[in-house]
């Protein structure tokens, strides 16, 4: 940016309209990123509604604990990031740095539980292009899942298809909560070197607002992949 | 005719406190700091678009070739330069460099970045720095598509289909599609900055209803870029994690037949972007056709408030018409009927459109430079292809003209007969703009009618060749298609040698030509009231518009000065 | 023979006739309204081009509404008369007449298998490169589909790879072949002759040499061709060499006789089946067309009918039980024969088809075993 006065850009007449065009801008992307995941949500509606007695079995065997306790994570960090603003705003340097840090820390924490969740995912079988797709017998069965199905009347190819929509939902998701953290802890060291001043904080807003839609994406994806088919306490231990 | 570009005549150049010789003046944008640093490093719109146009250049000679070696093949029925598979990655890198390397960025991306902040009055985009965010995003796009083309190419068509594409084509489709996912952040972030600047810059008195229609249309165009580029993301995102999956023995995929996905979703996903897609090409070469038919026949444009909606309708309209190239592909009976009624639709705006164009000629004082002869050349071709479109949104013609050359002559017609011969009407309208240096007359006039003979040589026999029934995509072909054949190619080289000249006399310029003033051709915009080539904050002062666009019969520029009328 | 090109490309079909007739109406409306434009901005330019030495004024026109309106209500009339005439020939082209006769066409990159009802198959296609150097001519396996004047026929089309699409310039038809599911259009050739067919999705190396001919002619020469290509006998379901025989004799020969017999059911009688709507556990019900047999067949606990156990084992392309798309297209094919009381006695051994090698098949038939599950076969 050139020619500051203060928090102004050169290329702007006054504050008001560089707000306003970050404020719109922000939104703008929201918007694109909102038609990104559209496209995956809408062709897992279109499986589901096929397929709804195959999703529903193997979404059972998702770990249901672990979703729930990412969704507290990532709606708790939602809030510390909103009082970061206020922090921000105040002039409340101290407040500003540890909700920031709180709301990185919150989002790594999510990443944390989603990596450990996928290795139990590898040594449960649910990882369909592995080779031991479905040879593990899991909680509250007696055989391989492979045999359960067959049984069952699951067909596992369309579980596999399910399997691809998990990974690859959480899985953009995830990157993009990296994205957020990333800039959250570039906002986190801003605020440290004092460089993050109550006339700036329109950029940990439009940060927030990103934010807030990885937080509602996840709400929607978790529903979708995990609350597809019943859950019984045989899924409660880790 | 008089040729004195404007050079001493100071009427309707009220902001030109300066010239273009640097005496103690700011500085014009392209001599604001030397050296390979500043241009790299650059938050200029201006510079920005300029490192646009020379990629798009580039990229335009590659995809030209490989239309050459296309081109020449088909000579023979059976093959005259290379086999099958060569071929067949010849033709999907043409497309896929042509689309998302030159016509997706051309206009956006060059004019649009140089005068989207001119035009309206502010001192740059709104975001600058995302502005050359989106130059580099767009070089790193084009490094997959180079190293997927480096690797051996990639032998799918650039539509990409699976099951094809993920399990049998074994081509560098990872990589390419890579390049694809890439450029689209470029085009997003490009979009996103058009609207934002055009919402929130515009200098007092410029209010919506005296934006340039060049602004209407690339406003539309961007509204498309930001809201249709993430379903292609998330389409060509999953195509590549099934096709990765393949590689690990155990395939994987929602398109994926074999285990119960369907590879129509697939089609769905990738159309829904790659219609609009088609609308983006096309928008922002309507604009610079209203913007040059209007300063060349010294008229105001005919229906301006039918122009600029008709723009928005297009934008809007053509998000819901995308099934219509999956009329034979499997879909219902009423999903075809519902889509070919939604494409009758999108096709009126554009009618709207060619009919006010057509109106804004009469009773003008109209004169025949390179931009006019462009823009009069789009207009025959654009037509064409327009209503060749008609033939394929008609479910019982589109059985028989689906995936033939039929199909390959129209969307030619509309892309390169309209949008090619738009950016060139463009880049010769502002070349004077943007260089400060005016190219030859005589040789632009010759070389506009040579690339429209050589287009229509190129593309009117593939009419012929698609009614009769010859597919697209085929190396090889009965024999009684060869004469056809052979005389689109023809025209390729007539069409090769205009372009070159194009190339000759626009480089000859930049050492020879003679300076041209801030306002060589009279026009009324506010990019013609600040000097050649501008300053970086491109005004000194924050222009106050005063007028409505094209108020040539009125003599008057939008700031309220007389308009340069020779 | 291939006639040679002019102006206008062979019309073999009746189809063919109406598309062709909305072709040219479009063409008529649209080249006039162009030249129409072209004069408009060619005589413009003409009358209004800038003289030398004339002041420049021009009149400030900027609209008019009443020309706003006539441009944008008469080009949508003209543009919703093309969509209804294309609707109607759309219509006519996609659904076929009933009880017309089905030719079973699977794609393959590269080639189309062609199976008649009475058993004959041609490949089409299947052409290697060297057919490149005697394009035209007759090469290597470039089979020619023959078809009877007159009489329409309905094609079933399928692919067994990628996305294919068979099609006919001539018959002014064409349909993907998509793999997964069929699809179905149908011809009535009226003129005899020899025509293209193409493959009109891209699909790969030999996209281009995925070609054939088809041949129409007269309704004797047709019988013959039948007869010297595959010989038959009468009726179905009698020792013939029908595609729907054929699929009577993997019907045995796989076993789902064991299950889908009327002594000791374990699964539905499959008597007139097609076109029927079945009821399913759960409560929903489906059309019984051709997808949905295919998905019983190579799925079959996708949907399980009401009042009967989901005991019945996949039949896919490979593994154990591997049936292949032509082996599936006879096997439906007799699905679709099958009326009421014709299901096989439980006894009744599966007899081979005329000519065949009567050798070990015939042994194993004689000692029906019951029908195998994945699960059953790991132990």
């Amino acid at each position: 940016m050139s020619a500051r006065v203060g928090a102004l850009c050169g290329h702007f007449e006054d504050i008001e309209q560089q707000r306003g065009a970050e404020r719109l801008g922000m939104w703008m992307f929201l918007a694109t990123e909102i038609l990104f995941f559209a496209g995956v949500f809408l062709a897992y509606t279109v499986y589901r509604l096929w397929y709804p007695k195959d999703f529903a079995a193997v979404s059972s065997l998702l770990n249901v604990t672990i979703a729930g306790i990412n969704s507290v994570f990532l709606l708790t960090s939602s809030m510390t990031i909103t009082f970061a603003i206020r922090a921000c705003q105040t002039g409340n340097n101290a407040a500003l740095r540890k909700l920031l840090l709180a709301t990185a820390l919150l989002g790594a924490a999510f990443m944390a539980l989603k990596a450990y969740e996928y290795a139990t995912d590898y040594h449960e079988g649910l990882v369909p292009w592995s080779n031991n797709f479905g040879h593990e017998t899991l909680h509250g069965h007696d055989k391989p899942m492979l045999d359960v199905w067959e049984h069952d009347g699951v067909s596992p190819d369309r579980v596999k298809i399910f399997l691809f929509f998990y990974y690859s939902m959480t899985g953009i998701h995830g990157i993009h909560l990296i994205i957020g953290i990333g800039v959250v802890l570039y906002l986190y060291v801003r605020a440290v070197r004092k460089t993050l001043t109550p006339d700036k904080y329109v950029a940990l807003e439009t940060t927030s607002l990103y934010w807030h839609l990885v937080d509602a994406i996840w709400l929607f994806i978790m529903p979708l992949l995990y609350l597809a088919g019943p859950h019984t306490v045989h899924q409660l231990g880790f | 005719m008089s040729t004195d570009y404007g050079h001493t005549a100071k009427s309707g150049a009220s902001l030109d406190h300066h010239d273009s010789h640097p005496h103690g003046h700011a500085p014009s944008y392209l001599h604001d700091g030397y050296g390979w640093r500043s241009w790299l490093f650059t938050v200029d719109h201006k510079r920005i678009g300029i490192m646009y146009l020379v990629m798009i250049l580039a990229f335009f000679l590659v995809g030209g070739v490989l239309a050459g070696l296309v081109r020449f093949n088909l000579v023979s029925p059976t093959g005259a330069l290379v086999d099958n598979d060569t071929y067949n990655k010849l033709f999907t890198a043409h497309g896929v460099v042509m689309l998302f390397f030159v016509l997706i960025p051309s206009i956006p991306g060059v004019m649009g970045n140089f005068f989207v902040p001119i035009m309206i009055g502010a001192k740059d985009m709104a975001f600058p720095k995302l502005n050359l965010a989106s130059w580099y995003v767009w070089m790193a796009g084009s490094g997959f598509a180079v190293w997927a083309i480096l690797a051996g190419g990639i032998d799918t068509g650039w539509t990409l289909y699976p099951p094809y594409s993920s399990r049998s084509s074994h081509s560098n489709v990872v990589p390419g599609a890579m390049g694809v996912f890439v450029a689209g952040f470029s085009s997003i972030m490009t979009g996103l900055n058009i609207i934002i600047t055009v919402h929130r810059m515009r200098a007092p008195g410029m209010t919506w209803g005296r934006l340039p229609l060049f602004i209407w249309a690339t406003y539309a165009t961007s509204l498309i870029q930001v809201l249709a580029t993430p379903v292609l993301a998330i389409a060509v995102f999953l195509l590549m994690i099934e096709t990765a999956t393949g590689w690990t023995g155990n395939p994987v995929g929602i398109f994926d037949p074999a285990i119960g996905g369907d590879p129509i979703l697939f089609q769905h996903l990738f159309w829904f972007y790659s219609h609009p897609a088609v609308y983006i090409m096309i928008l922002p070469g309507m604009g610079v056709i209203s913007e040059i038919l209007t300063c060349f026949s010294r008229k105001n444009i005919f229906g301006y408030q039918a122009i600029a909606w008709s723009s928005v309708g297009i934008a809007v309209v053509g998000f819901i018409v995308w099934a219509h190239h999956m009329f034979v592909a499997g879909i219902s009976y009423y999903a075809a009927l519902l889509f070919s009624l939604l494409s009758m639709l999108v096709a009126v705006p554009s009618a709207i459109k060619v009919f006010n164009w057509t109106s804004t000629l009469y009773r003008g004082s109209i004169t025949f430079q390179a931009p006019m002869v462009f823009a009069l050349g789009f207009m025959v071709l654009f037509t064409i292809g327009g209503v060749t479109g008609l033939f394929l949104a008609t479910l019982g013609t589109d059985i028989h003209l689906h995936d033939t050359y039929f199909v390959v002559a129209h969307f030619h017609f509309v892309m390169v007969g309209g949008m090619v011969l738009a950016f060139m009407a463009a880049l010769h309208f502002w070349w004077p703009k943007m260089t400060g240096v005016m190219y030859s007359d005589f040789w632009s006039r010759t070389a506009a009618i040579t690339i429209i003979i050589g287009y229509i040589l190129t593309f009117m026999p593939q009419f012929y060749l698609g009614y009769h029934g010859m597919p697209r995509r085929y190396p090889n072909y009965p024999p009684e298609f060869r004469v056809f054949n052979v005389l689109s190619t023809a025209g390729y080289t007539v069409q090769l040698a205009g372009f070159l000249m194009s190339a000759s006399y626009l480089l000859v310029s930049l050492f020879n030509g003679k300076k041209a003033g801030p306002n060589p051709w009279g026009a009324t915009g506010l990019e013609w009231a600040i000097p050649s080539p501008p300053i970086t904050h491109n005004f000194d002062k924050t222009p106050v518009v005063v007028a409505a666009p094209y108020e040539y019969s009125l003599n008057l520029t939008q700031t309220g000065e007389k308009a340069d009328v020779r | 023979m291939i006639l040679q090109t002019t102006i206008f490309p062979e019309q073999a079909t009746e189809m063919a006739w109406h598309i062709d007739l909305l072709f040219w109406f479009i063409t008529i409306v649209t080249t006039a309204v162009s030249l129409g434009i072209y004069a408009a901005v060619f005589g413009f330019c003409v009358v209004y081009r800038r003289k030398e030495g004339e002041a420049v004024q021009t009149p400030r026109i900027v609209g008019s509404h009443r020309l706003e309106l006539l441009w944008t209500i008469a080009p949508l009339a003209v543009f919703l008369v093309m969509f209804a005439w294309g609707a109607w020939v759309y219509n006519m082209a996609m659904h076929a007449p009933d009880d017309v006769p089905e030719v079973y066409v699977v794609g393959k990159q590269w080639m189309w298998k062609v199976q008649y009802p009475g058993g004959q198959r041609v490949i089409l296609g299947a052409n290697s490169a060297d057919y490149a150097k005697d394009i035209g001519g007759e090469a290597q396996f470039e089979g020619v589909m023959v078809l009877p004047v007159g009489k329409p026929v309905k094609v079933i089309v399928t692919s067994e790879d990628v996305i294919h699409d068979f099609g006919i310039p001539a018959f002014r038809s064409k349909i993907d072949a998509v793999p997964g599911r069929y699809v179905t259009t149908w011809y009535k050739p009226t003129k005899t002759g020899e025509y293209h067919i193409f493959c009109d999705q891209y699909c790969g190396t030999n996209h281009s040499l995925m070609v054939g001919k088809v041949r129409v002619v007269e309704q004797a020469e047709y019988e013959a061709w039948l007869e010297g290509t595959y010989k038959t006998g009468p009726g179905k379901n009698s020792v013939d060499g029908s595609l729907a025989h054929q699929g009577r004799q993997l019907f045995m020969k796989l076993n789902c006789i064991q299950c889908h017999n009327g002594e000791a059911p374990r699964a539905p009688l499959l008597e007139d089946v097609h076109k029927s709507l079945r009821p399913f556990k759960g409560g929903t019900t489906a059309f019984a067309d051709e997808n949905y047999l295919r998905e019983s067949i190579r799925k079959p606990r996708a949907k399980v009918r009401e009042g009967w156990d989901p005991i019945m084992p996949a039949y896919g392309t490979t593994g154990d039980n591997a049936l292949s798309e032509d082996d599936l297209v006879k096997v439906i094919a007799y699905i679709k024969s099958l009326r009421k009381g014709e299901t096989p006695n439980l006894t009744q051994n599966w007899v081979p088809p005329i000519g065949s090698d009567t050798g070990p098949a015939a042994e194993d038939a004689k000692t029906p075993a019951g029908p195998k599950s994945a699960a059953e076969e790991k132990k």
